[in-house]
C-alpha cells in the first residue's frame, strides 16, 4: 500500500476485525455528521467523500477482502483524541478453588495534545422544569429566576429549550438559535404551577425540542428538574433515555426535597451516561443548575462507551463511575460511562468475580471490548480503542500492596454501598439489619473525619431501629453525602 | 477466602474492604509517612518459633527498628528525631513514623505515642502520654521521661514490639 493510501478503518473510526454491522452503524453516524446538505464547515465535504468511499469498499466483503490484502500488519493504533490508563487492584490472580474480586480502576482523560486547542463546544440543552402544585412558591420562584439567568449567559452559538409539564406538557421556550430573547424571558415569567407529576410527558416534549438542532457537534443535554414521583410512566420514561442514549442525548436528573424518586431519576440519567442530583433546599436550585450549565460547556466527549464481550466466568458484578459524576453504571455491554470533561477526567472504577473455571488455562482474559468516544466538535469519528485486559495467575498471592489510587477510591466506595445495603435491606423491612449497616458507616464516616454524615447516619440509624421508617429526606441525605464523598477522592488524585 | 478481623464475615479472595462492616482487610494504609526511604526497607525473612533471623539493616541508618511481628526493619536516618504513632484521616499532628501498615491499631498503638531521638553517640526514648503505655525490656516507662535506648532493647508500644538496632558505625 502506498503511503498516500487512506486508510478506510481509520476514516470510518472502526476496528480492523468490525461487523459489517459496525460498519455500516459508524458510517450512518459520520454520514449525518457531515452530509453536505447540512451546509457543513469548509473542508467536511470533503471529509464525507472520504467516508463514502471507505464505506463503498468495506461494506462489500469482496473489496473489502481485497483491500485488505493491501493493508501492513496492525499496528497499534495511536489514539489521537483520549488516552487511558488501567489500575489494577492485584498484580495477578490467585490459583483458588472458589471465586475471586479484582478490581480495576479506569481513568479516561482527552490526550494533552487536544484538550487546550480546541474551542469550547456549543450547547444543545433543554430545560424539562416540573410546574405540578408542588413546585408553587420559592421552588418556581428560583427556578423561574434562574432560567432567566441561563438564557442571559448562553452564547451566540448556544441553543437553550425549556418545556414544563405537570401532568401534560407544554414548550415555554422553543429550540431556536436566533431567540427576541426578552419575550422568551416573559413566557418563563408566565410558568404557573398546577397539576400533578408525568415524567414523560416532559421527557417527550424535551427530547422533541433537542431533535429540532440535533446536531453531533454540540453537546445535546436536557436537565429533568422535579420534586415528585412519576405514576406509572416509568417505563416508558426509560425506553425513552435509551432512545435519547442513542441519539448521543445526555439526561441529568435533578430532584428537589424528599419526595421525589432518587432510584429511577438516578437509573434514567444512568441509561445515558448520566447521574441524578439532590437538591434539599429550593434555594440550592440556582448553584446546581448553574455549575452544570459550566461543566456542560467543558465537555470534551459527551459519551464514553465501554463495548465487551460478556463472559460467562468473568463477571462484571459492579460498575462505578467516580468522577466526573458519582454514579452506578449498568453492568450490560455496552457501559455507559459518562462524559470526559476538559477539567476533570472519567474515572470508572469495576468489580469483576473471577470464577475457578477461568483459572484452567494460563493468563485469564478479565475484558475484551473497546472504548468508543464521541469527542465533540471533532467532525471524524473517533476510532475505538481496543481493551484487552489479562492477568496472570499464580499459586500463591503476591504480597504487593494495591495502587493507593484503588486504595482510596475503593474506601469511599465502601461507604456508599454499604449505605446501598442499608437502603436494600430497609426497603425489604429488615430494619436492623439496615440500622446495623449505618453504625458501622457512621464508624467508618467518623474515622475518616466525615463528622457530619456520621451524625445523619446515627440518627436515621435511630429512625429505623424506633420508627421503623426513614426520617423524611434521611435516606437521599445519606445517599447523596456518601456519594459527594467519593468525588472528592477523585479530585485529590487528578492533583 | 479472606475472613474479616472485625466481623469474622467470609469475603472472597481479592477483596480489599470487608463487604459486611467495611474495615479494611488488608494491612496497608492509604497514607503512609513519607520521611523514610522506602527504598531501604527490606524484609526480614522470619523463621518459626521465636528463632530471630539477622534482619538486614539499612544503609547510612544511626538506628534500625526492627518490628518483631511483621519482620519489616525501618532505617532511620536523614534527620535526628521520629515520632512514632499511626496517621487515621483528620488528625492535627502527624507521627513521623507511621506504623498503621503493622496492624498497628489494633496493637494498641496510640496517634502520638512515643519518639526516639539521638543525642550525640546516644539514642534515647520518651513516651509521648500514650494511651497503652510504652516499655523497655518490659518495665513501663514514665510519660515524657527519657530514656537511654541499648543495641538490642526491645520496645513494645501497646502491644506491637520493635527491636531497636543501633549502629555502630
Amino acid at each position: 500500500m502506498s503511503a498516500s493510501q487512506p486508510d478506510h478503518y481509520a476514516t470510518l473510526g472502526v476496528l480492523r476485525d468490525a461487523t459489517q454491522e459496525e460498519i455500516k452503524r459508524a458510517y450512518l453516524e459520520a454520514a449525518q455528521r457531515l452530509h453536505p446538505d447540512k451546509n457543513v464547515a469548509a473542508g467536511e465535504t470533503e471529509l464525507f467523500l472520504g467516508i463514502q468511499q471507505a464505506y463503498e469498499i468495506l461494506s462489500n466483503p469482496k473489496r473489502r477482502a481485497q483491500y485488505d490484502a493491501t493493508l501492513p500488519p496492525e499496528a497499534p493504533i495511536d489514539n489521537k483524541f483520549i488516552r487511558h490508563e488501567v489500575y489494577f487492584s492485584r498484580p495477578s490472580l490467585v490459583q483458588v478453588k472458589e471465586d475471586q474480586l479484582l478490581y480495576i480502576l479506569l481513568e479516561i482523560e482527552p490526550s494533552a495534545k487536544q484538550s487546550g486547542s480546541l474551542p469550547a463546544p456549543p450547547l444543545n440543552l433543554c430545560l424539562v422544569l416540573d410546574r405540578s402544585t408542588s413546585m408553587q412558591g420559592d421552588k418556581m420562584d428560583i427556578l423561574k429566576a434562574t432560567a432567566v439567568q441561563l438564557m442571559r449567559a448562553l452564547r451566540p452559538q448556544d441553543v437553550l429549550s425549556i418545556v414544563a409539564f405537570s401532568d401534560r406538557a407544554e414548550v415555554v421556550v422553543p429550540a431556536s438559535i436566533n431567540l427576541d430573547r426578552r419575550k422568551q424571558e416573559n413566557s418563563i415569567q408566565m410558568m404557573h404551577p398546577s397539576g400533578g407529576t408525568e415524567i414523560y410527558q416532559g421527557l417527550e416534549a424535551g427530547m422533541r425540542e433537542i431533535r429540532r438542532t440535533l446536531d453531533p457537534s454540540r453537546v445535546n443535554h436536557i436537565i429533568l428538574l422535579t420534586d415528585g414521583e412519576t405514576y406509572g410512566d416509568e417505563q416508558d420514561c426509560l425506553l425513552l433515555a435509551e432512545e435519547a442514549a442513542r441519539q448521543n442525548v445526555g439526561i441529568t436528573g435533578m430532584g428537589i426535597g424528599s419526595e421525589w424518586n432518587d432510584i429511577f431519576l438516578d437509573a434514567l440519567a444512568g441509561r445515558t451516561g448520566g447521574s441524578s442530583v439532590y437538591i434539599t433546599e429550593p434555594r440550592d436550585i440556582e448553584k446546581f443548575l448553574v455549575d452544570k450549565f459550566k461543566s456542560l460547556t467543558s465537555t470534551y466527549a459527551d459519551e464514553v462507551l465501554l463495548e465487551f464481550k460478556e463472559q460467562e466466568r468473568v463477571r462484571l458484578n459492579f460498575a462505578f463511575r467516580l468522577q466526573p459524576e458519582g454514579g452506578q453504571i449498568e453492568t450490560n455491554s455496552p457501559l455507559h460511562l459518562g462524559p470526559i470533561l476538559r477539567d476533570a477526567p472519567l474515572h470508572i472504577l469495576l468489580e469483576l468475580v473471577v470464577t475457578p473455571g477461568a483459572l484452567e488455562e494460563g493468563d485469564v482474559l478479565l475484558l475484551d471490548g473497546n472504548l468508543k468516544a464521541s469527542v465533540v466538535s471533532q467532525p471524524l469519528p473517533v476510532p475505538p480503542i481496543r481493551v484487552r485486559l489479562k492477568r496472570e495467575v499464580f499459586l500463591e498471592p503476591k504480597a504487593e500492596p494495591p495502587p493507593t489510587r484503588v486504595l482510596k477510591a475503593l474506601s469511599r466506595l465502601t461507604l456508599y454501598r454499604m449505605q446501598e445495603r442499608a437502603q436494600s435491606a430497609a426497603s425489604q423491612g429488615r430494619y436492623d439489619e439496615a440500622a446495623k449497616h449505618l453504625q458501622n458507616l457512621a464508624t467508618h464516616l467518623l474515622s475518616q473525619g466525615e463528622t457530619g454524615v456520621a451524625k445523619t447516619a446515627m440518627l436515621e440509624a435511630q429512625n429505623l431501629e424506633n420508627r421503623r421508617a426513614w426520617s423524611a429526606s434521611g435516606s437521599k441525605d445519606i445517599k447523596y453525602k456518601t456519594r459527594a464523598l467519593l468525588l472528592g477522592s477523585g479530585k485529590e488524585k487528578t492533583s | 477466602m479472606i475472613i474479616c478481623s472485625n466481623c469474622k464475615h467470609a469475603n472472597m479472595t481479592g477483596a480489599l474492604f470487608c463487604a459486611e462492616c467495611g474495615a479494611q482487610l488488608i494491612g496497608r494504609d492509604t497514607l503512609t509517612t513519607q520521611s523514610i526511604a522506602t527504598e531501604n526497607l527490606k524484609t526480614a525473612s522470619r523463621r518459626t518459633t521465636g528463632e530471630m533471623s539477622q534482619p538486614v539493616e539499612g544503609d547510612n541508618a544511626w538506628a534500625n527498628l526492627h518490628l518483631l511481628d511483621t519482620g519489616q526493619v525501618l532505617p532511620l536516618s536523614s534527620r535526628n528525631e521520629f515520632t512514632m504513632g499511626r496517621i487515621s484521616e483528620g488528625q492535627p499532628i502527624m507521627p513521623d513514623i507511621d506504623l498503621s501498615p503493622y496492624q498497628a491499631y489494633a496493637a494498641g498503638v496510640s496517634r502520638l505515642h512515643a519518639v526516639i531521638r539521638r543525642t550525640g553517640v546516644t539514642v534515647v526514648f520518651m513516651d509521648l502520654g500514650s494511651a497503652n503505655g510504652t516499655f523497655i525490656n518490659g518495665n513501663r516507662l514514665t510519660p515524657n521521661t527519657e530514656e537511654t535506648l541499648k543495641h538490642g532493647d526491645i520496645l513494645a508500644l501497646g502491644k506491637m514490639r520493635i527491636q531497636v538496632l543501633i549502629d555502630k558505625k
